[in-house]
């Protein structure tokens, strides 16, 4: 029982939080000084008489997180590729560089941004908000591809040409299969963090673009914390159920081709 | 050769000018007073000027950069030590670290929400102290939230920052060889030495990036200060969206120049970390 400290301390972090939301969700009217609250099923109630509007929110968050994700795997799929096998001058500036977006504060570059979303007509539109969402995300997915190309090496895919294949089979069939974990990996951070941006989407998307975050914002800092506690419920449930049946998917595809 | 690696980094290097250096080039420009949306003037530095003299700009800046120091170096610190916490159980058990993926799925705005729910004046804390017959109002509930430190918010950020350094550090602990620990421990090395000069050295690049990583963020994100931020002094991302939405269309240019500041520092900032570092770790190799 020595690790008990440690399990301790991870359900006090972690658990406790989901704890409370499922009862304050319950209870929307629980407040001060009340220990238990009382059950109420209001919040679903609400939900349930007027879906509209959470379920435009949900819908369009969902779509512009995914798009995301294809849009950052297009951009660093061949990039990736390159940085893993190629060495040139100047390769580890260009790394750096490329990590910038990631790291600086998103508002920096984003704000000026927006005033050329303005004039181009990209503000306030969905495809703006993709775009802008891929810039901060795309490096992840580069970090996770790079590394799938190291850890695969170039073998295979030389071999395979050795033996007559065209470059467009050796990438479906013997590489793209050696890199889905990677994918996977970096897919799930991009769309994690695509899914939970705020102030992106509300500056881009100027309120025209309906977002998960956005629907939760003036839930949680008006008094209608019942709601913004099952909103928030819900906010974990959907990248659970997503993770869940990306990790079912490609173990089905790994155990269809034999691999593994 | 030469083409086929330009051919390659293209579908990157198109968006990357495009997006990114577009988009910083013109928060430079209009923090020079160019290409403003009232048309431009004369370029000048005015606007930074102004900055310098500015007394709240500097006590915004003391706060995001204490903010961000704390919440980065807890969050390193708690991670490493339940990395090292889990990596010491057996592996069945150490599933249980799974837990932890709650802090990294809840978005920034719904973990402040939590802090607010759990440790605000009427909040569950409050509530149990109350109940308990430690405090007999609400008023006697210390008001953490509002203490002028940002306590509210390094607490909010050490909950999605923790689940972060464990999971940077775990990938290389969990990875870890045993065999250069038990060889260690054959040659004589207590578990103190051992764990100084054998595991630690190999963990301190993660703990290098995750505070890189969790200290810039922190220090330019803007969600959890929105939430939780008290309005004075307020974060640098705060004052910035006050300039930009609040006040008339003149004041623009500052809130470009605090952002192309904020730019540098991170970008210099990144980039002086990682020198230190790799010089350390030299250093270190030296020896």
């Amino acid at each position: 029982m020595r690790h008990a400290p440690t399990i301790i301390v991870l359900a006090l972090l972690f658990l406790l939080p989901v704890v409370v939301l499922i009862l304050q969700a319950g209870a929307p009217g629980w407040r001060f000084p009340e220990l238990w609250p009382e059950l109420t099923f209001d919040g679903l109630r609400f939900l349930a008489a007027r879906p509209g509007p959470f379920l435009t929110a949900l819908a369009s968050s969902l779509g512009y997180s995914l798009a995301t994700v294809a849009v950052t795997l297009a951009m660093t799929i061949l990039p990736a590729q390159v940085l893993a096998f190629q060495t040139f001058p100047g390769k580890n500036l260009l790394e750096g560089l490329l990590l910038l977006p990631a790291l600086v504060p998103a508002m920096t570059f984003s704000m000026g941004l927006h005033f050329i979303f303005l004039k181009i007509g990209l503000a306030d539109t969905t495809p703006g908000v993709i775009l802008v969402l891929s810039m901060i995300s795309y490096p992840y997915m580069l970090r996770a591809l790079t590394t799938g190309y190291t850890l695969m090496g170039r073998e295979y895919a030389v071999c395979a040409r050795n033996l007559g294949a065209s470059k467009r089979r050796v990438f479906l069939e013997v590489e793209l299969p050696q890199l889905l974990p990677a994918m996977a990996a970096g897919a799930s951070v991009v769309f994690l963090v695509a899914f939970s941006e705020y102030f992106l989407v509300f500056l881009i998307g100027g309120g025209s673009v309906a977002s998960f975050t956005g629907y939760l914002f003036p839930l949680i800092t008006s008094s209608n914390r019942g709601l913004g506690a099952l909103i928030t419920l819900i906010f974990l449930a959907v990248p659970i159920v997503l993770f869940i049946v990306l990790e079912l998917g490609l173990y089905r595809f790994h155990r269809k081709r034999w691999m593994r | 050769m030469k083409r086929g690696i330009i051919h390659g980094l293209l579908p990157l290097l198109l968006p990357y000018c495009a997006l990114f250096c577009t988009g910083l080039a013109l928060t430079l420009a209009q923090s020079l007073g160019l290409f403003l949306p009232l048309g431009s003037g004369e370029a000048g530095i005015e606007h930074y000027q102004t900055l310098v003299q500015d007394q709240g700009i500097r006590q915004s800046l003391g706060l995001s950069l204490s903010v961000a120091f704390f919440s980065a170096a807890g969050s390193v610190l708690g991670g490493t030590v339940l990395a090292l916490a889990l990596w010491r159980m057996p592996p069945g058990l150490r599933r249980v670290g799974v837990v932890s993926k709650v802090g990294l799925i809840l978005p920034h705005v719904a973990v402040a929400f939590l802090v607010l729910l759990l440790l605000s004046r009427t909040g569950l804390v409050s509530s149990v102290l109350f109940q308990t017959g430690i405090i007999s109002s609400p008023e006697e509930f210390p008001n953490l939230l509002h203490t002028g430190s940002g306590l509210g918010m390094i607490l909010a950020f050490l909950l999605k920052g923790v689940p972060f350094a464990l999971l940077l550090i775990g990938a290389v602990l969990f990875g870890f060889d045993i065999r250069l620990i038990q060889t260690a421990r054959m040659l004589g090395a207590g578990s103190v030495r051992t764990f100084w000069s054998v595991t630690l050295p190999r963990l301190l690049p993660a703990m290098h990036s995750a505070f890189i990583i969790l200290f810039l963020y922190a220090f330019g994100s803007f969600d959890i200060p929105f939430v939780l931020g008290e309005s004075h002094p307020g974060m640098l991302s705060i004052r910035v969206f006050d300039i930009f939405f609040q006040r008339d269309l003149s004041q623009r240019p500052q809130a470009m120049a605090i952002l192309t500041l904020m730019f540098v520092f991170a970008a210099v900032f990144a980039m002086l970390y990682n020198r230190f570092a790799a010089y350390l770790d030299g250093w270190r190799r030296k020896l």
